[in-house]
């Protein structure tokens, strides 16, 4: 592990109007790292990693990515930095195929002057896409399947392969467990991991506080806009997280 | 197109799921065209001068002077939008690009007076197509709005131009324009040969791909990377050029640009897309059914006038034509969605 983080905040804040979404977050991420991020409805989360991922910029402060400043202007930007995000229920279009899904904005040409047309290699899209899912560790209905013709499960399997497969430096997981049954969520779990093991940084988002706990390493906790407290997962306690959290205890 | 996964388990049940979801949407489209095959065999039994070449011939030009709009309506729709301009497109670039060659005439040969008149044309199109897109990417307006507001000015600005006439009087044109091989003319060629292009790049090409996948998520799009508004933008551009082409094609075959000619034409391309099953709500369609629904609403308006329906009950059987496909697809979406 290098003494850089692969991803660093400095006093970002974000406002929509006159709502202060977030004031002054700073925080480190280091490689083969699970960061937990937690907080209340409201407290700032989806804005956070909105910001990382690019969806929006912050009206001040700096994002670096290995040690160098970086500025997104789209999402396209973040993720040619290698950095891929599930967003919460909305990350995959339910009309295209698994295969368009994963390869969406990355898709394959074909070769020769008709993929220099703009011509797509679907057969090849369809077929690598289930290589990779099954590489990390997902297996998902073979055949030229709709999104929609998933099932919830599946879908944020899809989804979470998506983004396992294409990151190089930060994955960014919001709610990847919502929805889904004990024995799905540890095989998210279980993705993570060897996410970890890979040397990748992962920014897990959840409510589910026990999943939190037993996959992160450290634990950072946003309430109202700002970090309140930044910690390795050992210090907690379910009980002192939910505190935290609520800020009804310290 | 072998699948290489270790996970064996899960590859035999799909295979046979994956193809009933194919059947399915190839019953749609088969449905399309046995309805299709139907009337035209109802339509020539009436009266069997229907099934003359010429009579044929004059059905592929109808089609050909929808086409275009039905297809540029498919694109926008796909996306998630709507154009209602392009019927107005139609007519303000016909009446301008009669305007420019009314001016030309006599001073250029034909076939270089048509280039220029399609290049007009064309232009004007992707004119009213950029200020569509501006409104809608730029001003972040609805497409129904912004392209009511085209619309209704564009419409207004072609009777403006042209005074409330018809601009222009060149014969040699019109007299071209029923010239052809069999039952195609080569101004319907001219014109399928662009619908054709237009239909493979929606369904094979990353740019129809991105199409689709806007329309089936926008927030999917953006968050995969893609331009949404820049795409979004190029489709009404990309609508108001083939409705460009479509005022010229018109030009061609009366001699003139008038500022009424396809006035409803937004309606019926609209039409041709929900009869081909195309989703209002984005995301869902495939082009083979616009065509399809195309062909079907050309049939009917055409073959009205073999059984002797006064054309003045055209829009009402369109009217009932929308209603049972759209009935259809109401049932077919509950029954295969729950």
């Amino acid at each position: 592990m290098s003494n850089v983080p692969l991803l660093e905040l400095r006093n970002i804040s974000k406002s929509y109007g006159s709502v202060q979404a977030l004031t002054d977050v700073s925080f480190k991420a280091h490689a083969g790292e699970v960061i937990g991020l937690v907080g209340d409805n409201g407290a700032g989360k989806s804005t956070l990693i909105k910001v990382i991922s690019g969806v929006h910029a912050p009206d001040k402060g700096e994002l670096l990515v290995n040690g160098e400043a970086r500025h997104w202007k789209s999402p396209h930007d973040s993720m040619e930095a290698g950095i891929e995000t599930l967003y919460q229920d909305s990350g995959l279009a339910p009309h295209l195929t698994i295969g368009s899904n994963i390869f969406l904005g990355r898709e394959l040409r074909r070769s020769g002057p008709l993929g220099r047309l703009g011509f797509l290699d679907q057969r090849s899209m369809e077929r690598k896409a289930l290589e990779e899912l099954d590489k990390v560790g997902i297996s998902v209905p073979a055949g030229r399947k709709t999104v929609s013709d998933l099932s919830g499960g599946q879908r944020q399997a899809v989804a979470i392969g998506r983004a396992v497969m294409w990151a190089k430096n930060v994955i960014i997981l919001d709610e990847p467990t919502n929805h889904l049954g004990a024995r799905q969520s540890q095989e998210v779990l279980n993705v993570i991991r060897a996410a970890r093991e890979q040397g990748l940084c992962v920014l897990f988002i959840s409510h589910t506080l026990p999943h939190v706990l037993e996959v992160c390493d450290r634990i950072v906790v946003l309430r109202l806009g700002s970090i309140v407290r930044d910690d390795p997962t050992s210090t907690y306690t379910v009980e002192s997280l939910l505190g935290t959290i609520t800020g009804l205890t310290k | 197109m072998s699948v290489q996964s270790p996970a064996g388990a899960t590859q035999a049940t799909p295979v046979k799921k994956g193809s009933s979801v194919g059947a399915l949407l190839t019953n749609q489209l088969t449905i399309l065209l046995l309805v299709f095959i139907a009337l035209f065999f109802y339509f020539g039994s009436q009266n069997s001068r229907f099934f003359l070449t010429g009579e044929i011939s004059s059905l592929v030009v109808d089609f050909s002077g929808l086409v275009l709009l039905a297809i540029a309506e498919t694109y926008v729709i796909v996306s998630g939008g709507i154009d209602l301009s392009v019927g107005s497109t139609v007519a303000i670039s016909g009446v301008i690009g009669a305007e420019v060659m009314n001016h030309y005439q006599g001073h250029m040969g034909q076939a270089p007076l048509l280039l220029l008149g399609t290049l007009i044309c064309a232009l004007v199109g992707v004119l009213v197509g950029a200020i569509n897109a501006f409104l809608i990417s730029v001003m972040k307006m609805v497409p129904f709005v912004a392209t009511l507001i085209t619309l209704s000015a564009g419409a207004g600005y072609a009777l403006v131009v042209s005074g409330g006439g018809d601009i222009g009087n060149n014969q040699p044109a019109i007299i071209w324009s029923s010239t052809g091989w069999w039952i195609f003319t080569w101004l319907s060629l001219i014109v399928l040969t662009v619908a054709v292009i237009t239909c493979i790049v929606l369904h094979f090409t990353r740019y129809g791909r991105y199409t689709f996948a806007i329309g089936s998520n926008d927030f999917a799009a953006r968050a995969a990377g893609i331009n949404v508004k820049r795409h979004i933008a190029t489709i009404y551009v990309l609508s108001g050029f083939l409705s460009g082409l479509v005022g010229m094609f018109w030009f061609i075959r009366i001699g003139s640009g008038s500022p009424t000619t396809d006035a409803t034409a937004n309606l019926e391309a609209i039409a041709c897309v929900v009869i081909g099953g195309v989703s209002l709500t984005g995301g869902i369609g495939n082009v083979i059914g616009t065509l399809l629904g195309c062909a079907i609403l050309t049939i009917v308006t055409d073959g009205l006038v073999f059984i002797n329906v006064p054309p003045t009950w055209n829009q009402v059987v369109v009217g009932a034509i929308i209603a049972i496909a759209a009935g259809l697809q109401v049932l077919r979406g509950t029954r295969s969605r729950r």
